[in-house]
């Protein structure tokens, strides 16, 4: 174990360089943040609180346990999509504390489109939906959603990853004894009716929620009966009469604090799958991340340098320094919870996907974490590698990352191309959760190569469009606008928000190894 | 001089004989009861003899000559005027510090007290036989006081003649109880009184000295709660010959020792005064008076005990400056003074006052004895300075784990007619006793506290350390609910950036901003109990959901929960209910089920009566929660 120290001189003028190359992108990224944050605009706003009703960000903060973090996942979904009519995709979604038990919070946003559906709304949804699963999270739905957005019924209805998947997933979680629990704050027309209907424990605000399958006018249409939304479907029918309810609220506040009580009742949670530690700040200035780490995805650094300052008193116990060298494995401790590092520091030879496996058999052997520093532009190619057989080195990488039964976190802090991305956990292969520093970039190759490529092939023109293509599909905020990562985060957020993820999955046991470790 | 004293008493008054004892190197023994073994004055005194009791004279007589103890100082309560111990003690070749035997039965039976201060000069309250009172011969309203009473007990204010009969039997049975000694008599009550008592000295060769007045005006239940030396309306001419008249009785009475001779004194009017009683030890209030003259009465005491001569005459007492004494009580002043009991968990002590206590860190107060804590004593070059210095000296004092009177006597000598000197006895009774700042105040103050501790104790964990942390560095309100004293919880919003309001300014302590005020606030933890204080206030903070988490809130109506037929309607409509009482009774199934208010508030509607058959879920009444609808 030794503690790890920087290189980085915060007078030089490629420091400063850095740093403001960063701070630029941050900028731009807290400013997307606060757009989103205000969710339909202003005078959605002013509509939905003269009707009594919080925000639902107040929600949020209300439902939580006092000060508690909040890990709001893919904030920035359906980012230039759908015209921008949807911020955020009309929801909200993140890990936060209720009544001492980490739950997944989603949220409707009813100032965004009424809060109904698009299908980045859906994904997202079932997006928190996997992580509760995985993580086995009591899930808290606070509904005010028309229900799916009809303009758009193709993308959100018929599919397996649709509308329906919601409750799907909702019946075998409760099945999984993850507790669900809906309060419903606004309308649940519709397929949305079954959010709260199918959760284990259900609250409504009198004179405000509503559960009905078929709203007012649709009532009218299909038998003439004219009946009022109350009538129909409040909280005071389905509280006393229909027992769709189980619980009435005078309004929003009233609500959160009966989600409260209700989690203060769950069985307790299963006990952490490793001990942790106590928590002490790095070393090394977490401050200077901006500064120590290049904005250019093309120039090469130490991956050491984030390490020392993510991890706890910057301690550091590598594994293999001498061998495969452009993959950094060790271990450390991130607030408190035990972790497994691989960081790329250049491009992945046979060794080190070698390396890598093996370390990754080490940690899950061990029941320890697994973080994945991702700046990768492929396996290194040519003949002497295909011929020392890279191609089988590389698959034996994505085989232990695969299967790997410990939680795999992944932080996309620069490039995340070709095989790289799979070695590397992306998307594909799980990760309990995975997200993008604002500099990186994703795409199947660098927008450079695929220019090349087409070049040789002799399609100059398409190699020109390919490299426009690539850099504009690779940005963090087209990849996150898709949900292809669970957010885009500021770089010196990076050891909070993996200690709060971490907290979330030590939630959810391992199963055990049916293996032995296979030495490379 | 003696070179072993024992102390037969506990608390303030116990600790603070044995500093003298100890400044005058004399060395000191204490007594414990087994619930006190670890009070201080145990661990203050050089030697500790366990009793049963603090009132057992034989024991406290037998500690004396197991230790060695030359002598017996009484302090105040407990046994301090029984003639009993004084005689047990000259019995075991023990010297009893205080008077005689018989001058203390004599101030001890205000019947006799009264006679012999009538005979020497002293004016006394007319006093009226039952028959004269019961034929109006004297002016209503009158007071009927228990022969052997003190302290208030067995006392009996009767303003007509109608309630005397009924007065004069209450106090009888009280004074029997209390005292054992079931006479009364009756005297002329005025209705609005200072109380202005005269520090006595008298040696054992003949001298006796007075050290001017006190006023203990300020009374609540007759019990002193503010004292004051020299009284605002006293000139020096009254103070002569209140003087005079108490020495004319202490020598009169044979008095030997410090005592106290009290008088009662018109408001408007003071030179009309009355005698009331002597009280024959020395008193709570006496460092006013050790403030004003810069005498030590304990060793005044011991001196003349030892048969020394008083060392001065009355032209060498002179009084300086205003000296004024606060009494903090484990009371809830906003619960009609109820008792309180607890840990003390925090105790800060003001600088720049005198503190007689009973207390200390960790010090456990239950309701077995005196609610008396601490007293605050403080000196001033005059009455608006010495005011001012105690304002000071209370807004200084924390005292957590246990309530006590501290923000009342603030909030008490904060009162014009207090500043003004417009003191009389009934002036606390009348006065509306403040609550101190508002509970949403107190509990923002614990929220701040709260997170600000987390923080401390969380490190860098996000989890912990309750900050509101979002992404972006953002930080998000954070809603507490904290319950102040025994009330229902409230809800804090503390903003994202509020915990900049908060700033560590004492191990115990953090100094918050409220707008632009400043105020600091001291803290401790007792389990999930946060005590906060500030300004001399204290309370109790814990954290709580909201009680209505509770229940799903009823909208006021009632149904019926199974088909039955109306056996009782004891509500009607426009009646007043509180939640849980019986509106309906329905007969149901062989079971008689109790329809109850499920709010409080008015009953609007009742839509049967007796014998109508319902059915499930019919509406039975509706009660409206006044102000709605």
């Amino acid at each position: 174990m030794s503690v790890l120290r920087t290189s980085a001189s915060p007078a030089s003028e490629e420091f400063l360089a850095n740093q403001r190359a960063h701070e630029g992108l941050i900028a731009d990224l807290n400013a997307q943040l606060e757009r989103v944050a205000q969710g339909g605009g202003e005078r959605a706003r002013e509509r939905h609180v003269a009707r009594g009703k919080l925000l639902p960000r107040e929600r949020v903060d209300r439902l939580l346990d006092p000060g508690a973090p909040f890990l709001e996942l893919s904030a920035l979904a359906a980012h230039g999509l759908y015209d921008g009519e949807s911020p955020g995709a009309g929801i909200i979604t993140g890990i936060g504390r209720v009544s001492g038990r980490e739950c997944v919070i989603v949220v409707n946003d009813a100032t965004v489109k009424g809060g109904t559906y698009y299908p980045m709304t859906v994904k997202k949804h079932l997006r928190a939906q996997e992580i509760a699963l995985q993580n086995r999270l009591p899930c808290i739905y606070l509904v005010d959603s028309g229900g799916a957005f009809l303009p758009r019924q193709d993308e959100v209805f018929p599919d397996r990853e649709h509308f329906g998947r919601i409750f799907f997933n909702q019946a075998n979680m409760s099945a999984a004894q993850i507790p669900q629990i809906a309060a419903v704050l606004g309308s649940c027309t519709a397929g949305g009716a079954y959010v709260p209907a199918m959760s284990d424990e259900t609250v409504i605000v009198r004179n405000q929620g509503t559960i009905f399958l078929g709203g007012p006018p649709l009532v009218r249409a299909a038998t003439g009966e004219e009946v009022t939304a109350e009538e129909l479907g409040g909280g005071e029918l389905h509280s006393r009469t229909s027992g769709v309810t189980d619980h009435l609220a005078e309004n929003d506040a009233h609500a959160l604090q009966i989600v409260r009580g209700i989690v203060a009742t769950l069985a307790p949670r299963a006990p952490a799958p490793w001990p942790r530690a106590p928590t002490e700040p790095p070393a090394v200035d977490p401050r200077t991340l901006l500064g120590a780490v290049p904005s250019d995805i093309r120039r090469p650094y130490d991956a050491r340098e984030i390490i020392a300052r993510i991890v706890d008193g910057s301690r550091w116990q590598e594994f293999k320094e001498l061998y495969g060298a452009t993959l950094v494995t060790g271990f450390a401790h991130i607030h408190g919870h035990p972790v497994g590092i691989l960081a790329n520091n250049g491009i992945l030879f046979s060794e080190s996907a070698l390396k890598g496996a093996h370390f990754i058999e080490l940690c899950d052997q061990r029941r320890i974490p697994l973080v994945f520093l991702q700046n990768i532009t492929g396996f290194m190619v040519g003949r002497d590698y295909e011929a020392g057989g890279i191609a089988k080195n590389g698959a034996k990488l994505v085989t232990a990352v695969s299967t790997a039964r410990v939680p795999k976190l992944t932080v996309i802090v620069g490039g995340s191309f070709g095989a790289g991305n799979y070695g590397m956990a992306g998307r594909a292969y799980s990760p309990r959760l995975l997200w993008m520093w604002p500099g990186a970039r994703i795409s199947v190759m660098g927008g450079e190569q695929a220019a090349t490529v087409m070049t040789e092939v002799g399609q100059p023109e398409t190699g020109a469009e390919l490299r426009e293509q690539y850099e504009h599909q690779g940005h963090p905020y087209y990849a996150t606008a898709r949900i292809w990562d669970d957010g885009v985060i500021d770089p010196r957020d990076t050891r909070d928000v993996l200690g709060l993820a971490l907290s979330a999955a030590a939630n959810a046991p391992l199963a055990d190894v049916r293996y032995g470790v296979f030495r490379m | 001089m003696f070179s072993s004293v024992l102390v037969a008493n506990r608390g303030e008054i116990a600790r603070r004989v044995i500093r003298t004892l100890h400044r005058m190197g004399i060395a000191s023994v204490a007594v414990f009861t087994p619930a006190d073994r670890g009070a201080p004055h145990v661990r203050e005194a050089g030697e500790a003899v366990r009793v049963s009791s603090y009132l057992e004279i034989a024991e406290m007589v037998g500690a004396c000559t197991r230790t060695g103890a030359q002598a017996l100082h009484p302090g105040y309560g407990f046994l301090s005027e029984n003639p009993e111990l004084a005689r047990a003690c000259a019995a075991a070749g023990v010297i009893f510090i205080g008077p005689p035997p018989a001058a203390s039965e004599l101030m001890g039976d205000k019947l006799r007290a009264k006679a012999a201060a009538e005979r020497a000069g002293v004016p006394v309250v007319p006093t009226y036989t039952e028959e004269q009172a019961a034929a109006d011969g004297a002016g209503y309203p009158l007071l009927v006081k228990a022969a052997a009473g003190g302290g208030g007990r067995g006392m009996r204010v009767v303003e007509r003649r109608e309630d005397l009969e009924a007065a004069l039997q209450s106090a009888r049975r009280e004074a029997r109880a209390g005292f054992g000694d079931e006479r009364v008599f009756i005297e002329r009550f005025l209705p609005r009184a200072r109380h202005i008592e005269v520090q006595v000295l008298a040696d054992t060769h003949g001298k006796v000295l007075h050290l001017g007045e006190r006023e203990c005006s300020l009374q609540r239940r007759h019990q002193k709660v503010i004292e004051e030396s020299p009284s605002p309306v006293v000139s020096p001419d009254l103070r002569s010959a209140l003087g005079a008249e108490a020495v004319a009785l202490a020598a009169a009475a044979g008095y030997v020792g410090a005592g106290t001779v009290e008088f009662i004194a018109d408001y408007e009017k003071p030179a009309e005064h009355y005698f009331l009683e002597m009280n024959a030890r020395l008193q709570v209030e006496h460092p006013v008076t050790e403030m004003v003259t810069g005498l030590d009465l304990v060793e005044a005491q011991l001196r003349i005990a030892a048969g020394e001569p008083l060392g001065l005459d009355q032209a060498d007492v002179r009084l300086s400056g205003h000296a004024i004494e606060a009494r903090i009580n484990a009371e809830d002043a906003t619960r009609e003074f109820l008792p309180a009991a607890g840990r003390v968990i925090g105790y800060r002590r003001p600088r720049g006052a005198r503190v007689d206590d009973a207390i200390e860190l960790g010090s456990v107060v239950d309701t077995a004895y005196d609610s008396l804590l601490a007293k605050v004593i403080v000196h001033g070059r005059d009455r608006p300075v010495a005011l001012s210095e105690l304002d000071r000296a209370l807004a200084d004092t924390a005292i957590l784990g246990v309530t006590t009177t501290t923000g009342f006597l603030r909030a008490l000598i904060g009162t014009e007619a207090v500043r003004d000197g417009r003191l009389d006895t009934g002036l606390i009774e009348r006065m509306e006793i403040p609550a101190g700042p508002a509970p949403a105040e107190v509990a923002r103050a614990a929220a701040l506290i709260s997170m600000k501790l987390l923080a401390e104790q969380a490190a860098d964990d996000p989890f912990a350390r309750a900050d509101g942390w979002r992404l972006g560095g953002r930080r998000a309100s954070s809603w507490w609910r904290l319950a102040v004293g025994g009330d229902d919880a409230l809800e804090v919003e503390l903003g994202g950036d509020e915990a900049q309001a908060a700033e560590r300014s004492a191990p115990d302590a953090f100094t918050l901003m409220a707008g632009d005020q400043r105020r600091e606030w001291i803290y401790a933890e007792q389990g999930q109990v946060l005590w906060v204080s500030s300004d001399g206030w204290a309370w109790p903070v814990r954290h709580r959901e909201a009680d209505q988490a509770d229940s799903a809130q009823s909208s006021g109506e009632v149904r019926a929960p199974m088909p039955g037929q109306v056996l009782l309607v004891p509500a009607s409509v426009g009646e007043t209910v509180q939640a849980g009482d019986t509106l309906i009774v329905l007969e149901s199934m062989k079971m008689e089920l109790a329809m109850t208010a499920p709010v409080a508030g008015l009953v609007a509607e009742l839509s049967v009566v007796v014998g109508d058959k319902v059915v499930v879920d019919q509406a039975l009444a509706r009660v409206e929660v006044n102000g709605s609808r």
